[in-house]
């Protein structure tokens, strides 16, 4: 059985990336911190896309957390691995650096950068003893290029980017990719603050992607034809310069 | 385990694992160079071992192995005590 893990899967760009993966055939791990209801709907999308899944709830910046889950997973699936991984879990709290808390800059590094390191360490031994893994981890325009107001989403995004070029060369010779998607302004809950009209002009296809258009990318570099893409950092943005 | 059985079996293992010719371990040469091998690799031999003789090993265990013979120690320590 082929099984992918969806951090921060009940919603938007996770849960687009879910249903991608389960009509690619894959069983779907769907976590999620707190939504439940959420995360109960993208398991419904999973097995109406003709798969199967389950919800495995914790908080990706939470090490004991994330190692309890994953471990009692594990110990529940004798035999079976976690061959692709989309770290998509993510948070904004947007803020002027001037007016930014502490709370504000290190809950976001925090879920960000603490959330990749701790999910992917746990299930990376099994991917290189297996000699196949797939590592996607959602990055962000803001990550590439900045965007003023997100100091703190620039820096975890930025940063991510930067892990996944040094980790996709540590194990590249073992068969396990690891890229970075950076989308620009995708119609989620995330974006929905803001104004798309305004924001629009500025996109050469003059409009917001959407979540499924992401994963469409997740579920080409999730495929065994994508060996021979690693350490990238792939933008989904319709055209803007970064 | 007899000690000569214990290299032959983590021999033959190695040697399939890292697709070398046994007839090339010798007990003073470097694990590493004669395997060709580094730290990310260990991940590997923690498995073959925890398989084949059914104990569990982390990677500061082997921190002072450097040469076959020092892995040929470890492990007769570690399945005879």
């Amino acid at each position: 059985m082929n099984i992918a893990l969806v951090t921060g899967g009940s919603r938007g760009i996770g849960r687009a990336c879910a249903i991608k993966l389960a009509q690619m055939g894959y069983y779907i791990v769907i976590n999620y911190r707190s939504n439940a209801a959420e995360a109960e709907s993208t398991l419904e999308a999973v097995k109406a896309a003709g798969s199967d899944g389950e919800l495995l709830p914790f908080d990706v910046a939470n090490k004991e957390s994330v190692e309890t889950a994953i471990s009692k997973w594990q110990e529940a699936h004798p035999g079976e691995y976690i061959s692709v991984l989309v770290n998509n879990a993510g948070i904004r709290h947007d803020n002027m650096l001037m007016w930014m808390t502490d709370d504000e800059w290190s809950s976001v590094i925090d879920t960000t950068l603490y959330g990749f390191m701790y999910v992917t360490r746990a299930l990376l031994k099994d991917m290189l003893v297996k000699k196949f893994g797939r590592i996607i981890n959602m990055s962000s325009l803001s990550g590439l290029k900045g965007l003023p107001g997100q100091t703190n989403y620039s820096a975890a995004k930025s940063g991510i980017i930067g892990a996944t070029k040094a980790l996709a060369q540590e194990v590249a010779r073992k068969n396990v990719t690891v890229n970075a998607i950076c989308p620009g302004f995708i119609a989620t809950d995330m974006t929905k603050d803001l104004d798309e009209a305004e924001l629009k002009k500025q996109i050469p296809a003059n409009r917001f992607g959407t979540p499924e258009e992401v994963a469409a990318v997740v579920g080409f570099l999730a495929t065994k034809e994508a060996a021979y893409v690693t350490g990238q950092a792939i933008s989904v943005n319709g055209g803007l310069y970064t | 385990m007899e000690r000569s059985e214990i290299i032959k079996n983590i021999n033959s293992c190695l040697a399939e694992e890292f697709e070398k010719d046994e007839t090339t371990f010798s007990a003073d040469g470097n694990l590493y160079d004669v395997l060709e091998i580094d730290s990310l690799d260990l991940v590997d031999i923690i498995v073959l071992i925890e398989k084949k003789f059914g104990i569990k090993t982390a990677k500061e265990d082997f921190a002072d192995v450097k040469t076959f013979n020092n892995l040929y120690d470890f492990l007769e320590n570690r399945i005879n005590k």
